[in-house]
């Protein structure tokens, strides 16, 4: 390829692993085209908890994406590009019940031996560790050295720092290949645009520009925000997250799971307010929450933190993450066709690991050494041939 | 045919009129009304053992006939009681303030008739205590027959505000002055216009002889632009025609100025007969036309209702001409009160000036957002610059914000106050409590089947 | 339902039967009903539920001092005055 200054690079999709890919690009000097068809952030990144955390996580390479994930965050922080947008804290896991307190111990041990600090909290240090949690929580095993962020407003800083422009309302309807397979560029709803290079990083758009359905699918979870309660928020120490997360998150990713999972995370919010989720929903594709499953949520809400009981709900939304059938993401350099970089798939997963992919995908353009070992993620164990075809 | 009721949101004459006249069909009709009795913004009912404001012969005729239409037994009343939307899987969500529970149903139809809300135009000290909207005083006037203490000054444009000083001068407790955007009295041709709506007009003139009687001043063509707290009172600074400032100082002010549709967080009309529940708009909600069209609009959309559940044609009736009438009778009442010099545009305020006051968002903030080369439409000026993402839910802020976004990136699509406000449930904030309550018994559904 | 006294802040503040907690306060002459969670002013506003101007908190809980009925013997306190914290 020739000199990557001269490449000409295009982008679908503004979420936060493209404009995080944009972003590396244009600090290394290459400038990109960022085609959305709707807005920045509209689609998972806009809907999502922003936990940039591997506290539910086991060992393994998206484990090891994630420490990276939240090592890059904090680089990020420190050189002001994200600025109050990453909130350094722990996560919580909070057992119920002895069943679950069993499971806890297991998963502790399983964090400690992949490197992550944990600490161990009896139930006797919980009242005052954490005085907003109900006295039926028996044990909590604290993960630190993680933290918060919230998708839009990442978009929204990287794009301001790298001065990027997006174009809006552009859609992508495919890619165009040469009858060698060379890529020629990508057509869209407003014409043709040449490219040396393309990223897809359309989420559940993905899926139709590379020919894999059946491949992905979407994972509906539903949130809900709380109005603001600065005394309660400051009742608890960090994210709070039920230990019946670790079952409902199945730990083989995209096994089958019933068709509404439902998990446990409270994040309380540097405005007072609480975020709290969520569901987890095979098939479901309408992005607009319901009242049983946020009257569920909440439910086991009040029941790990009562004083949410006391709040009012301001809103309540739904997002659909895009799923790998083998629960692994998509990322690196399509099989066959030249200059075709696919980065997707990441599930519940990328707003932790936004950034750090966008680096990875920016490095590989620029012809750098890479960071990450993204043989896992190898989007050939699916594509092999088609993006050619 | 969909036996379960049709429900009706707002208890003003919209609704009250499209509950009557379903009911003539034979319908079930739950009627939800928000506050703790009846009658919308113009037939607000006083608390017991209180007189109701004098609204002349009309108004009253007005009320009663509208209170006899829903005695009936088809008619279910309920009061406290908010609608918070549909949901995604089709419910629609109740939060009932008396039980403290959400409730689900799925009625045949929903006719959305929640009136107007004021708007009012962001000015440096417009959040301060002791400044309401004119029809806020009007309210807590209409409800407890009392007019708050003090030195009530009241500004902004439009007819609302005649009327309310005439009610206050009627009641023995003139406003300090009346302070006009518009020059009325510079429009005589378009006045004339307003022979054709002898109602109104005979009001307004009503109005204006209590007024006129009372010294009360009507400073027109002037502009209240800024409210600063002081110890005597709000210092409030007035602008006349010649740009002139002046200051005086008050106990309160009401600001107004006009009033557009309640519409935030709700459906949208549904666009064809099939679609399930079918959901109508009426009265000021679907267009802000005053008191007697939107009692003629809910009767139409009653009617039309009651008509497309049974399959039955949709009568035609003199209700669109008389719309149509209504609608003149508000453009007249437009260019007779049409600002006599232009505002200044709302990104042009002075930057410290509240835009959205649940998140204390300024037009500094606004105007720091919007600049650079990327240009965010609506919903990420939400999002981002948390505009309209408080607790009102941009009902007073959106529409502003969409208005100055436009001003400040003409190179970018303008954003709409949907944009910024979404049409999600809830429409309103609701309480966990009631939230958990809706689905803490499931051996007692609370869904029909 | 007859009128009453509720306490607003400490202080106790008459009202009449039907009255809403934010026109008795009007009647007492209270016009700055304290802060919302967020610091800022709060104040009977719209009158109507819309504006969320005039959060007061009765049991623990955010309402609206417009739309919510004056009941003998309510505790009332400004928003700003901190939530309890339940266990
Ligand atoms: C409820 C929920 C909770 C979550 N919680 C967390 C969490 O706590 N921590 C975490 O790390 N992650 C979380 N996630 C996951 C995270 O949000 C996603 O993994 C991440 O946003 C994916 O980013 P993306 O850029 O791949 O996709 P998206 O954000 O979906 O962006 C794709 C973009 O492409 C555009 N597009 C699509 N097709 C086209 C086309 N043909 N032409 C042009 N543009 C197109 C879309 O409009 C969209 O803007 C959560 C997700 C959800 C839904
Ligand atoms: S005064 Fe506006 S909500 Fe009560």
């Amino acid at each position: 390829m020739a000199s990557p200054s001269k490449l000409r690079i295009a982008i679908v999709g503004a979420g936060i692993v493209g404009v995080s890919t944009a972003f590396f690009l244009a600090r290394a000097g290459v400038g990109v085209r960022l085609l959305e068809a709707h807005a920045p952030a509209a689609a998972a990144t806009g809907a999502a908890d922003g936990a940039v955390s591997v506290a539910s996580k086991r060992p393994g390479a998206m484990m090891n994406a994630a420490l990276a994930g939240i090592a890059l965050y904090r680089e990020l922080a420190a050189q002001g590009v994200l600025d109050g947008g990453f909130v350094s804290r722990s996560t919580f896991l909070v057992a119920v019940g002895a069943a679950e307190a069993a499971v806890l111990d297991g998963h502790a041990e399983a964090l400690a031996s992949a490197g992550v600090e944990v600490v161990r909290h009896p139930t006797s240090a919980l009242a005052r560790l954490a005085p907003a949690l109900s006295p039926e929580a028996e044990g909590a095993i604290e993960v630190r050295g993680e933290g918060h962020a919230i998708g839009y407003d990442v978009v929204r800083r990287l794009i301001r720092a790298a001065e990027l422009t997006v174009e809006r309302g552009v859609t992508v309807r495919n890619l165009v290949q040469s009858s060698d397979g060379g890529l020629v560029g990508l057509d869209t709803d407003r014409g043709r645009i040449e490219a040396d290079a393309v990223v897809i990083a359309a989420g559940g758009g993905s899926a139709e520009l590379l020919g894999l359905d059946g491949v992905l699918r979407p994972r509906r979870g539903q949130l809900l925000v709380t109005e603001r309660a600065p005394a309660l928020n400051a009742a608890l120490p960090g994210a709070i997250m039920s230990a019946r997360y670790l079952l409902s998150k199945a730990s083989a990713k995209g096994a089958p799971v019933s068709p509404r999972g439902y998990g446990l995370v409270i994040d309380p919010l540097r405005t007072g307010q609480f975020l709290v989720g969520g569901t987890r929903e095979n098939d479901a594709t309408r992005p607009i929450a319901d009242v049983e499953a946020i009257g569920h949520v909440l439910a086991d809400a009040v029941a790990m933190v009562p004083g949410l009981a006391k709040l009012r709900l301001l809103r309540a939304f739904a997002g659909l993450r895009t799923a790998v059938v083998d629960g692994l993401p998509l990322i690196g350099r399509a099989p066959g066709g030249d200059g075709v970089f696919v980065a997707t798939g990441f599930e519940g997963d990328g707003i932790c690991l936004g950034p750090v992919m966008g680096r990875t995908i920016a490095d590989a353009l620029l012809g750098r050494p890479a960071t990450l070992d993204l043989s896992p993620f190898d989007p050939g164990r699916f594509l092999a041939g088609r993006v050619a075809a | 045919m969909n036996r379960a009721p049709v429900l009706v949101v707002g208890g003003g004459p919209a609704g009250l009129a499209a509950a009557a006249r379903l009911a003539d069909a034979g319908r079930a009709v739950d009627l939800v009304e928000l506050r703790p009795a009846l009658g919308g913004a113009y037939h607000r009912r006083p608390i017991p053992g209180v007189a109701p404001w004098p609204i002349g012969r009309a108004g009253e005729a007005r009320w009663t006939r509208l209170a006899a239409g829903i005695e009936r037994p088809e008619i279910r009343v309920r009061l406290r009681t908010g609608f918070l939307g549909v949901d995604g899987a089709g419910f629609t969500l109740l939060d009932d303030r008396t039980t403290g529970r959400v409730e689900t149903m799925r009625p045949a139809a929903i006719v959305i008739a929640t009136g107007a809300v004021e708007m009012v135009r962001p000015r440096s000290g417009w959040e301060l205590p002791g400044v309401t909207t004119a029809g806020g005083l009007q309210v807590m006037m209409k409800e407890t027959g009392r007019i708050p203490e003090g030195r009530i000054l009241l500004a902004g444009s439009g007819p609302l505000l005649v009327a309310l000083a005439g009610q206050m001068v009627a009641a023995g407790r003139p406003p300090a002055a009346i302070v006009e955007t518009g020059d009325p009295f510079a429009h005589p041709i378009a006045g004339l216009g307003l022979l054709a709506h002898p109602g109104p007009l005979l009001e307004a003139a009503g109005h204006m002889a209590r007024i006129f009687a009372a010294r009360v001043p009507w400073r027109r063509a002037t502009t209240l632009e800024a409210i600063e707290p002081t110890d005597a009172g709000l210092a409030v600074t007035l602008v006349d025609r010649r740009g002139a400032r002046e200051r005086i100082v008050v106990d309160r002010v009401a600001l107004h100025d006009g009033i557009r549709s309640n519409d935030h967080g709700f459906p949208e009309a549904s666009p064809t007969a099939s679609a399930l529940p079918f959901v109508a708009w009426a009265g000021d909600c679907r267009e802000v036309l005053g008191v007697a069209a939107a009692e003629i609009d809910g009767a139409r959309i009653g009617e039309e209702i009651a008509a497309r559940l049974a399959g039955a044609p949709i009568a035609t009736t003199s209700a669109i001409r008389r719309l149509a009438a209504a609608r003149q009778a508000q453009d007249v009442l437009a260019r007779v009160f049409a600002p006599a010099r232009p505002p200044t545009p709302i990104e042009r305020l002075p930057r410290e000036t509240i835009l959205c006051r649940c998140e204390g968002r300024t037009v500094g903030d606004l105007v720091d957002l919007l600049e650079g080369a990327d240009a965010p439409g609506g919903r990420e000026i939400k999002l981002s610059g948390r505009f309209s993402m408080g607790a009102c839910q941009g009902r007073f802020c959106a529409h502003w914000v969409a208005e100055a976004a436009a001003g400040l990136r003409p190179d970018a699509p303008p954003p709409t106050p949907h944009d910024l406000t979404g049409r999600r449930w809830p429409s309103r904030p609701v309480s966990i409590a009631a939230l958990v309550a809706s689905n803490s018994s499931p051996d007692e559904p609370t869904r029909p089947t | 339902m007859t009128g009453g006294t509720f306490s607003w802040n400490g202080r106790d503040v008459a009202f009449r039967a039907g009255e809403s907690i934010g026109a008795a306060l009007a009647g007492a002459g209270v016009d700055a009903l304290g802060h919302d969670p967020a610091g800022r002013a709060t104040r009977w506003f719209c009158g109507i539920g819309a504006c969320q101007n005039c959060l007061v908190r009765v049991g623990g809980r955010l309402v609206e001092a417009c739309l919510t009925p004056a009941e003998d013997g309510l505790v009332v306190v400004s928003a700003d005055v901190a939530e309890e914290i339940d266990r």
